[in-house]
């Protein structure tokens, strides 16, 4: 039981890290990280607002 | 996509390809992708939506092939721990609440759900799986990994994740520099080049030497 509650606080743990990273990462900057591939980055398609 | 290949040819021939399962998951995954994003550029050009849409959705489940394989990583480090059930568990949870936190922010902007969720669910799992690379790295030290594959694997995931954290950095530093555009798609051949070549010089039975081995005076 422990050890899945430690398993459930490691996971929060990373969570929390990892969303403040990229917080702080793409705080001044709204470009995004694509981190698979060799294709060029397109621009982010947006539907036409009604 | 050579390099792809090759990983995956590597790994037929030394016979690692169910042992790397996943990792060769995330290879294969990648060249389709890749044909399937040359495909409709050729078609439509890079500005088009539907290039746009080809793009973030087959990197949206790149991003989850890469999670799996950090993953399935993880479990052979922590295996001889008896950990690999936990640490699947700490998976899902991550997968799951990644999911959860990126509807959560997408969700105001409902006309256009489908597409920034997943872009929002890559970004976010590329950052869980940037501190879970880290993580593993930190633990394969902790415990004083010595399976050569497992170690350069590892190592080489993390070098990936820094060198896009870095080139993002350029991107943001100096976006005048035409140079910068390319290093993304110049390390999108970093990953499958390195696994090969641990593939085809390291054995599955290769050892490294703990330093403190090494020191001992004879």
């Amino acid at each position: 039981m422990s050890r899945k509650l430690g398993a459930f606080a490691l996971a929060l743990g990373i969570l929390v890290g990892a969303m403040e990273l990229k917080t702080l990462v793409t705080a001044h900057n709204s470009t995004v990280i694509m981190a698979n591939g060799v294709s060029p980055v397109p621009k982010l398609p947006l539907p036409p607002s009604n | 996509m050579c390099a792809g290949v090759c990983f995956v040819a590597c790994s037929l021939r030394r016979t690692s390809f169910l042992k790397y399962f996943f990792l060769n998951l995330y290879v294969i995954l990648s060249l389709f992708a890749d044909l399937i994003r040359q495909g409709v550029l050729r078609f439509y050009g890079v500005d088009s939506p539907q290039y746009g849409y080809a793009y973030y959705y087959t990197d949206c489940l790149l991003t989850i092939a890469l999670f799996v394989a950090v993953i399935s990583l993880a479990s052979r480090v922590f295996a001889e721990l008896q950990l690999a059930k936990y640490v699947r568990f700490v998976a899902v949870l991550l997968l799951l609440g990644t999911a959860g936190f990126s509807y959560a922010v997408v969700a105001q902007s409902t006309e256009r759900l489908t597409t920034v969720f997943a872009v929002e669910l890559s970004q976010n799992l590329y950052f869980v799986g940037l501190v879970l690379t880290y993580l593993l790295w930190g633990a394969v030290l902790k415990l004083q990994e010595t399976r050569t594959r497992l170690v350069q694997m590892v190592l080489s995931l993390g070098l990936y994740f820094s060198a896009y954290a870095g080139s993002y950095a350029l991107l943001n530093l100096a976006p005048r520099y035409e140079v910068v555009q390319y290093l993304a798609p110049i390390l999108g051949c970093f990953l499958p080049v390195s696994w090969a070549m641990t593939i085809m010089r390291y054995s599955e039975d290769s050892r490294l030497t703990p330093a403190r081995l090494v020191a001992v005076p004879r």
